[in-house]
């Protein structure tokens, strides 16, 4: 499984009850499944299937992908600030693919 | 079957566009000329297809419109960023053209279509059998937020060469040793693919020199462009540690620009700037989009062979404003695309059929002053695009000795006086 | 539109029809070359004229270009792009060129 770099942008401080936006990234190949390689063969498919966000443990925002997702998948999304702690995001995919990052976020 | 269904409606077009013709074009048929061909913009691709029309008709009566007096060539204009070259050495006027063909120094302000007629200044009507636009780009100042014309006096784009290629060059010029330059590259398509990279290599080779302390980020909204793989390598050998290339991938989109505190933004972090150049997105300068030429892209639909609008009849859009598939946004290609459409409006006013065309584009960059590399491409109509010809073209070999990528950088060299002097004399 | 009007029309497309062309125009390609080789003396760069070069010579360096025979940084790529036939006919069109 070849190193993934994940970027993430969260609001370091928030007013409580601020709407925040979220935005991620992540650099990783997405191989549909469906093309063949040279010798005419199906290349595996090797694609993320799902990403999940946590605020101190809570999950906010889910989504699931398919195989006509694109490389370096962005996402970008909206919660609302409640309280300081955690936010985590997790990619899972094809291949035991898992990626992890956290950032603290302080609400006010 | 399509090929038989498009010289048929073809056929009928130029029945009906000759038909027209004699009605309208009394007067020019009185002076004894095969027709009036009006060149908007004054650039390699404008001032060379004047000049071929002259040359492959005499007859054909030519009016170039150009609101400058004096031309300031793009290629080679990182150099001048860069301090190996005067602004002066990229100066051309159009002397040479007057004479064989009218230059008209006033900025085309609109179009009338159904009168066939370009309104000139305020309010100088020019009546044409054929149109050429040749406009080049215009800023889509609504396209970065926070960058409006304000902001490049301060975060120069130096995209259209003359102040702006000096107030770059002044900046690096004030600039502190250990100073961050940060350039931000545009998503496809915009003049010049490799542009942003060659001017990143000259001002490095500056920076080398001059201010080895000093780094260079290459904000990208893209994750390849144009000779990647010989520049990555060549900035590894060149400029080890200086140049830093950020893709989309890795967060490089620049979504924001604060010209007061000359910062860049990205989805995923900001860049404070000693320097900031910053090449925004682009597209087809304002007559296009008056003539009624423009898509919703901003940049002009073209029939390959002719370079006629696929929007509007009797106008042919060439060099950066027009979609040419394949072809890149390039001055080689706007000089190559003017010669095309020159033969095609000289075959149409003497009423003959247009051949099928094959144009080529050739596209040199400087890594260093005596470090050039290229890319080349021949072209041929495809499917209403113009496409690439398979097996040709492609970039320098990956692996050449230092003495090729001389020759190149001299090449380079070579091409410019050339084509210079076919456009301007 | 009178008579004589429409008849010279289809003159025209006629002598069209059997290629004899009121106007020179360069073949598929060739007016591109001199984006770098100059039809100018006056232009004092490194590129070979081609402008009433013989035909022959013309043929035989695109063609050596093609195949990787002679030594080159770009026209190897381009001469890629061309068949025989368009070769011959741009060779022949410059070797007409007059200074």
């Amino acid at each position: 499984m070849a190193a993934a770099r994940a970027l993430i942008n969260v609001p370091p401080k928030a007013r409580r009850g601020e709407v925040i936006g979220i935005k991620s990234l992540i650099s990783h190949e997405m191989e549909t499944g469906f093309r063949p390689n040279a010798t005419g063969q199906l290349i595996p498919r090797n694609i993320i299937k799902e990403f999940v966000c946590t605020y101190n443990g809570v999950e906010v925002f889910r989504a699931e992908f398919f195989p006509a997702v694109s490389a370096n998948p962005f996402v970008s999304f909206t919660t609302r600030a409640t309280e300081s702690g955690t936010i985590t995001m997790t990619w899972t995919g094809d291949n035991g693919f898992h990626a992890s990052e956290s950032v603290a976020i302080t609400v006010e | 079957m399509t090929q038989q269904h498009v010289n048929r409606r073809d056929f009928l077009k130029r029945t009906a566009a000759s038909a027209a013709a004699v009605t309208l074009a009394a007067p020019a048929i009185a002076q004894n000329t095969d027709g009036r061909v009006v060149v908007v913009g004054g650039g390699f691709a404008g001032a060379s297809c004047a000049r071929a029309l002259k040359r492959i008709d005499p007859k054909i009566s030519v009016t170039l419109v150009e609101a400058s007096h004096t031309f300031t060539a793009c290629p080679f204009s990182n150099a001048v960023i860069a301090g190996l070259r005067d602004l002066k050495q990229q100066q051309f006027d159009y002397k040479k053209l007057e004479g064989p063909i009218n230059v008209t120094f006033e900025p085309a302000t609109r179009v009338d279509t159904d009168a066939r007629t370009v309104i000139i200044g305020d309010a100088a009507r020019l009546p044409y059998d054929r149109l050429v636009l040749a406009p080049g780009i215009d800023i889509r100042w609504d396209g970065l937020p926070g960058y409006d014309e304000a902001a490049a006096a301060r975060m120069p784009h130096a995209w259209r060469a003359g102040e702006q290629t000096l107030l770059l060059r002044k900046q690096l010029e004030a600039m502190d040793d250990g100073g961050l330059v940060v350039i931000s590259a545009p998503a496809n398509p915009f003049r010049c693919p490799p542009g942003p990279y060659e001017r990143a290599s000259l001002i490095a080779h500056y920076l080398k020199t001059r201010k080895p302390k000093s780094k260079l980020i290459i904000l990208d909204a893209k994750d390849a462009f144009s000779k990647q793989g010989l520049f990555l390598a060549a900035w590894k050998e060149l400029y080890p540690e200086l140049i830093e290339w950020v893709p989309l991938s890795k967060g490089g989109r620049v979504t924001a620009v604060d010209p007061k505190s000359n910062t860049l933004t990205t989805e995923f972090g900001s860049h404070k700037a000693a320097v900031a150049n910053v090449i925004p997105p682009q597209k087809a300068a304002r007559i296009a989009e008056a003539a009624g030429v423009a898509d919703k892209t901003g940049w002009c639909p073209i029939d390959p062979v002719t370079f006629e609008s696929k929007l509007a009849p009797n106008i042919h859009v060439i060099g950066d404003a027009c979609i040419a598939g394949g072809m890149p946004k390039s001055a080689f290609a706007g000089n190559s695309q003017a010669k095309g459409c020159a033969a095609a409006l000289a075959k149409l006013l003497n009423g003959e059929k247009p051949d099928e065309p094959k144009l080529i584009n050739t596209c040199y960059s400087l890594v260093s002053p005596d470090y050039g590399i290229s890319v080349a491409g021949v072209y041929t109509p495809v499917n209403g695009q113009w496409t690439d010809v398979k097996g040709a073209g492609g970039v320098s070999p990956a692996k050449a000795p230092r003495s090729d990528r001389a020759l190149e950088a001299n090449f380079a060299n070579g091409w410019f006086k050339t084509i210079t002097e076919e456009a301007f004399g | 539109m009178r008579p004589n009007h429409c008849l010279a029309a289809l003159v025209i497309l006629c002598a069209s029809a059997t290629s004899a062309s009121a106007i020179d125009v360069a073949p598929a390609g060739a007016a591109a070359c001199s984006g770098c080789h100059p039809a100018s003396r006056a232009v004092e760069t490194p590129f070979t004229r081609l402008t009433g070069r013989p035909a022959a010579e013309i043929v035989t360096a695109m063609q050596e270009f093609r195949g990787g025979q002679r030594p080159a940084t770009v026209m190897d790529r381009i001469a890629k792009g061309f068949s025989d036939d368009e070769i011959k006919a741009i060779a022949t069109w410059y070797a007409r060129q007059k200074d």
